[in-house]
């Protein structure tokens, strides 16, 4: 489940963009998820790093992955079912 | 400014020392923009009678009477100016940070500019900005403060906002006023705000109070009546964390703006919300001021420096109370009108 290469169902490019765009971006991108989609986002702001955890655990999200490499930093983000 | 086509009826210009100035006593004008504040056309000073003993001598600076409802269109002005005078506005949109009023003034001026732009709005701004904002033109992202969790909890919005500006996936597409450290917002005060309370108080001023925001006011206007007279007191207002003041700012929760003198303030008063409200509905009901909540906190301080100075005491009023009927509806809510019909 926690695999770069499953299938997201939506993916957002944030690459060149700074901190705390790429959040801000990806909060309105899980707003339009169904619960239980998964969301793919690309960034280059290494800040991000810090970030998308500590954003995941305020929403509620579940980060499934976070990877960094060759400078940019891919986060899979699952938006989880009403409790 | 304006276009050299356009023919000027007769009576709306007067030459003055400047040159010529729109005619203030006609108070007909070309462009709205001739209507921001200026020594020649001051927001009026209009005295407390009811609020205070009658023999403090205490005025309030309308500054809603400006056109497009602030004290911001002071600073809106003088911000655009300095960057199209730099060359910053050619072929660039705008972002900026606001609570709402620099931004309405911003909307204002950027549409009668051809301008686009966006504003970064902090959470817990009363809807009625939001909604004049979008009616203005500008593109409006509301910004939750837990956005930048490892930053300071309340200044979400001006990150969000430097991150537009900077972000190289942007490529200079925007230019940022940037309010809370652009010296044009302490200039705006130090040329127009400041001379025009030495003016309209014959120089008598003896304590000036303004609230904790951005720090144009309280740097701009100081240092002007500092020059002056040194023993001009200049009052800090500043709200307590986790406050519901719309422009205002506690300084442990919020950066301190770059833009803030600290050597022109003798004193920070601290002012709660509840004392705060109270005062704005006294004003309301006692002086017919239908003013902003800052407002509020800014005379709840005017009134703790009751006694202590001979000589008027001048505070600022930022902006009016229609765009807080959201706000205010809980504090009428019980319905004081009464059972009469």
């Amino acid at each position: 489940m926690t695999d770069q290469t499953m299938a997201p169902d939506a993916e957002l490019d944030c690459k060149g963009l700074l901190c705390p765009l790429p959040v801000y971006r990806t909060a309105q991108a899980m707003g339009r998820l169904k619960a239980g989609e998964v969301l793919r986002v690309e960034c280059t702001d290494p800040g991000s790093l810090a970030d998308f955890p500590a954003f995941a655990r305020q929403r509620g999200y579940t980060l499934l992955s976070a990877q960094d490499g060759d400078g940019v930093q891919v986060f899979l983000l699952r938006k989880e079912p009403a409790r | 400014m304006y276009g050299s086509a356009v023919t000027v009826p007769p009576g709306v210009l007067r030459r003055t020392d400047a040159g010529l100035e729109p005619d203030h006593t006609r108070r007909r004008y070309r462009d709205v923009r001739e209507l921001i504040a200026n020594t020649r056309n001051p927001t009026p000073l209009v005295r407390l009678n009811r609020v205070v003993a009658p023999a403090t001598e205490a005025y309030l600076k309308l500054e809603w009477m400006n056109p497009f409802g602030s004290v911001k269109d002071r600073t809106a002005r003088y911000l655009l100016e300095g960057m199209r005078a730099r060359g910053e506005l050619d072929g660039r949109e705008l972002v900026e940070p606001t609570s709402g009023n620099t931004g309405i003034a911003l909307a204002a001026l950027a549409a009668l500019d051809g301008l686009r732009l966006t504003v970064t709005i902090p959470s817990g701004v009363p809807e009625e900005k939001l909604v004049l904002l979008r009616m203005l033109g500008a593109t409006v992202m509301p910004t939750p403060d837990e956005l930048c969790p490892v930053d300071h909890p309340r200044d979400g919005a001006i990150a969000l906002a430097r991150a537009i500006a900077e972000s190289p996936a942007h490529a200079g597409r925007y230019a940022m006023p940037n309010q809370y450290a652009n010296p044009d917002n302490v200039r705006a005060h130090y040329e127009t705000t400041g001379p025009e309370i030495w003016e309209q108080t014959e120089g008598a001023v003896r304590a000036f109070v303004a609230g904790y925001g951005t720090c144009g006011t309280l740097t701009g206007v100081g240092r002007f009546l500092k020059e002056r007279d040194p023993s001009i007191r200049i009052v800090a207002v500043e709200p307590q964390p986790g406050h519901r003041l719309p422009g205002l700012k506690n300084l442990e929760e919020a950066r301190a703006p770059a833009i803030l003198d600290r050597s022109v303030i003798d004193d920070v008063i601290r002012v709660d919300d509840g004392p705060a409200y109270a005062m704005t509905l006294r004003l309301f009901r006692e002086e017919g001021l239908i003013v902003g909540p800052s407002t509020g906190a800014v005379a709840h301080a005017v009134l703790a420096l009751e006694g202590e100075r001979e000589g008027p005491i001048v505070g600022i009023s930022p902006d009016g109370g229609m765009k807080y009927a959201s706000y205010y509806a809980e504090l009428v809510k019980d319905g004081s009108e009464g059972e009469r019909p």
